[in-house]
């Protein structure tokens, strides 16, 4: 008879992360998490149960054989489980730190059901982290050229992806880009305390190592449309992301104080009002902050506020059970001090003789009884109006794709909030050589899809390239994506 | 405003759906965007289906039912007014017809309340609830779409 196998005892204690405490955090802009330090991290890996039927790996967008980089960890062997993870992710410090891990590859885990699903963000981002301290950065051969152009419009996560991967199969790239720096809302969007700049900076550095060639200030649809572009290039990908800011559309948002969440951080992170008080914030030193919304954008702006000495409040018109910001991210906020006001609606702002705003009319809200499809919306509470005094509002509700490309390319598929309709498979959109992804296509969404999205498209552009209808897996080389991001496995590493 | 009888008064709720399709099809034919000219279309056809309806009463084969009070979101109550332009974006299109589809309710609710001969009370009351649930099947649409976030 077959001896029993010893079953390891279950291992629920989720190892915690190190991170800057909530009273130091608050003033500064530094990353608020540490990381986990390398014997943490190798305990993280080992309490895996290594399912055979791994849901974790379902649940991921774009597909990270997770336990076999968790095994290289508890095994120590990090070299391997980054090579593991880049197979499929090229971007992953900052994965790591920004995926909504708790809805995807977490959310499945097995041990979710105990309270003690394994923490694989983190164990990602430390493989990241310790990869980018090694300081070497191989360099991958490129192929010969294959005499086709590819033009990326947009240097965001989708665009990257992109320009990453079809380089690296012999194509030349060239980025266009509408502000002054790559990254999209990386860099200008997500605040320096989640996300630094620098390790946004290293990729975009090996980008351009590689032979990616870039244009910044160049905003296609006026500087030159789409259409001109055709006239060198040989396919075009689309990344233009949704810069686009939704208002209310309430009295008083046009007064003075009142942003739009865009403005609030691109004057932050593009300005460099994080580096505050060496640099002189770009934003005018506010007492009291009330942001509207309650998304992630909505937490990076009421926790920037904070930083930069004001009370900040979140104004939101659901209960705290709906909030759409990531779990972590509404407890930092807490702990740091943000004031949240649940199932509240601001009706309208007035303001000073100089046209600042310095008041907004409130109403409170209650859940009204479920509906068809057994969702409970908000409905005012008749005469709760008050009026709060604020100095200014940021208003976060959503964005929409930018219409300029839209409007500037005939013949282009739009969806009703003026997104571009692309295929989910190949990208590719109702023009030939003309391929679209990342927020463009699906409104704002995640830092993961938008890569996933390039990816598919840079298969699908690939395929065209070399002589096919878009929708094989490469023509020559038949691996898909994994060629190129085997070949990209140093792009998170420091480029020293 | 007075009615001599049910036809008369089904008669001008024809007339007002109409003007309401017409003028939905004329902003979709102004629309700079194709999209956006599509989304008029949308509600212009919305606006032929109350107008079959109507119809349908009137050829003694009634489709609405008497319906228990359609709860109002308040959605749109505090939102500025929006001017139909032909650069209109979606969110405008949506709190545009929010505020029309509102003040279509808004009338028949007063003449309803004003009719003296109880089938007209509850023909037009019967009408208020149609543009109360349209307006509801926009509001939600504007809940979903344009304040997930909020
Ligand atoms: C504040 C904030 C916090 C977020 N937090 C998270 C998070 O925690 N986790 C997560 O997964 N996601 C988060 N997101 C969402 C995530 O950042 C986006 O889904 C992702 O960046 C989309 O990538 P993209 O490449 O499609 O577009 P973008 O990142 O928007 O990049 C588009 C780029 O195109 C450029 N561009 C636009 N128009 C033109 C033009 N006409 N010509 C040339 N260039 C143009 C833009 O300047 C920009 O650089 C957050 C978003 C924001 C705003």
């Amino acid at each position: 008879m077959a001896e029993k196998k010893e079953k390891k005892p279950l291992d629920l204690n989720r190892r915690q992360m190190p991170k800057q405490p909530p009273e130091v955090r608050k003033y500064n802009f530094n990353e608020v998490a540490f990381g986990y330090p390398e014997d943490v991290a190798v305990e993280e890996a080992k309490r895996c149960i290594m399912c055979k039927k791994a849901r974790c790996v379902q649940n991921c967008p774009v597909e990270i054989d997770i336990p076999a980089f968790i095994q290289a960890v508890a095994d120590r062997n990090f070299a391997e489980g980054i090579r593991i993870i880049k197979q499929k992710n090229c971007l992953p410090a900052i994965c790591g730190r920004v995926c909504p891990q708790e809805d995807q590859c977490e959310k499945t885990c097995t041990l979710v059901k105990k309270e003690g699903q394994l923490a694989i963000g983190r164990l990602e981002r430390f493989l990241a982290d310790w990869e980018a301290r090694q300081g070497h950065v191989e360099m991958p051969d490129i192929p010969e050229w294959t005499g086709k152009n590819v033009a990326v419009v947009g240097g965001g996560p989708a665009g990257l992806t992109v320009a990453g991967d079809l380089i690296l199969r012999g194509h030349r790239v060239t980025i266009f880009e509408a502000l002054h720096r790559l990254g999209g809302v990386l860099v200008y969007g997500i605040p320096e305390f989640r996300l630094p700049k620098e390790i946004v900076n290293r990729e975009v550095e090996y980008l351009k190592r590689l032979g990616v060639e870039v244009h910044t200030d160049f905003v296609v649809g006026k500087t030159r449309t789409i259409d001109s572009l055709l006239e060198e290039y040989d396919a075009i990908f689309v990344g233009s992301g949704a810069g686009l800011p939704w208002f209310m559309n309430i009295p008083g948002e046009n007064l003075n104080g009142v942003y739009s969440a865009n403005e609030y951080l691109t004057r932050l992170n593009l300005m460099k009002g994080y580096l505050f008080p060496t640099y002189h914030t770009p934003i005018k030193a506010h007492r009291r902050v009330a942001v509207i919304g309650g998304g992630n954008v909505a937490m990076d702006c009421a926790r920037s506020a904070l930083r930069l000495g004001a009370e900040s409040r979140i104004i939101y018109r659901r209960s705290r059970e709906e909030l759409p910001a990531r779990f972590e991210e509404v407890e930092n906020a807490e702990e740091e001090g943000v004031i949240f006001d649940f199932l509240t609606l601001p009706l309208r702002y007035i303001g000073d003789e100089n046209g600042w705003v310095k008041e907004m009319v409130i109403q409170k809200m209650e859940l009204g009884e479920p509906d068809d499809s057994g969702r409970r919306r908000p409905v005012p509470i008749e005469g709760s109006e008050e009026t709060w005094p604020v100095d200014a509002v940021v208003c976060a509700i959503g964005n929409s794709p930018n219409p300029l490309i839209g409007t500037t390319t005939p013949g282009l598929k739009l969806g009703k909030k003026g997104n571009i309709e692309a295929d989910e498979e190949t990208g590719m959109t109702s023009r030939e050589k003309i391929w679209a992804g990342g927020d463009i296509v699906t409104g704002a969404a995640t830092v993961i899809l938008a890569m996933g999205a390039g990816r598919k498209a840079a298969n699908s552009i690939h395929d065209y390239l070399m002589g096919g209808n878009g929708h094989g897996n490469g023509a020559d080389d038949g691996s898909g994506a994994n060629t190129a991001s085997d070949a990209n496995a140093g792009a998170d590493q420091n480029t020293t | 405003m007075h009615f001599d009888s049910l036809v008369d008064a089904l008669e001008f709720a024809i007339e007002k759906e109409e003007e309401a399709e017409q003028f939905y099809t004329e902003l979709a034919e102004k629309m700079e965007r194709p999209h956006m000219a599509r989304i008029f279309e949308n509600f212009a056809e919305e606006e032929r289906g109350h107008r079959r309806m109507i119809k349908d009463v009137i050829m003694g084969r009634p489709s609405f039912v008497p319906q228990p009070r359609v709860a109002d979101l308040q959605v749109s109550d505090h939102l500025m007014d929006v001017a139909p332009s032909p650069d209109m974006d979606y969110q405008q299109a949506l709190i545009f017809a929010m505020k029309a589809e509102k003040a279509a309710y808004a009338l028949y609710t007063q003449l309803s309340e004003a009719s003296e001969d109880s089938a007209m009370r509850d023909l037009f009351h019967l009408l208020a609830q149609e543009e109360a649930k349209h307006k509801r099947r926009f509001e939600i649409e504007y809940d979903e779409q344009f304040s997930g976030e909020n």
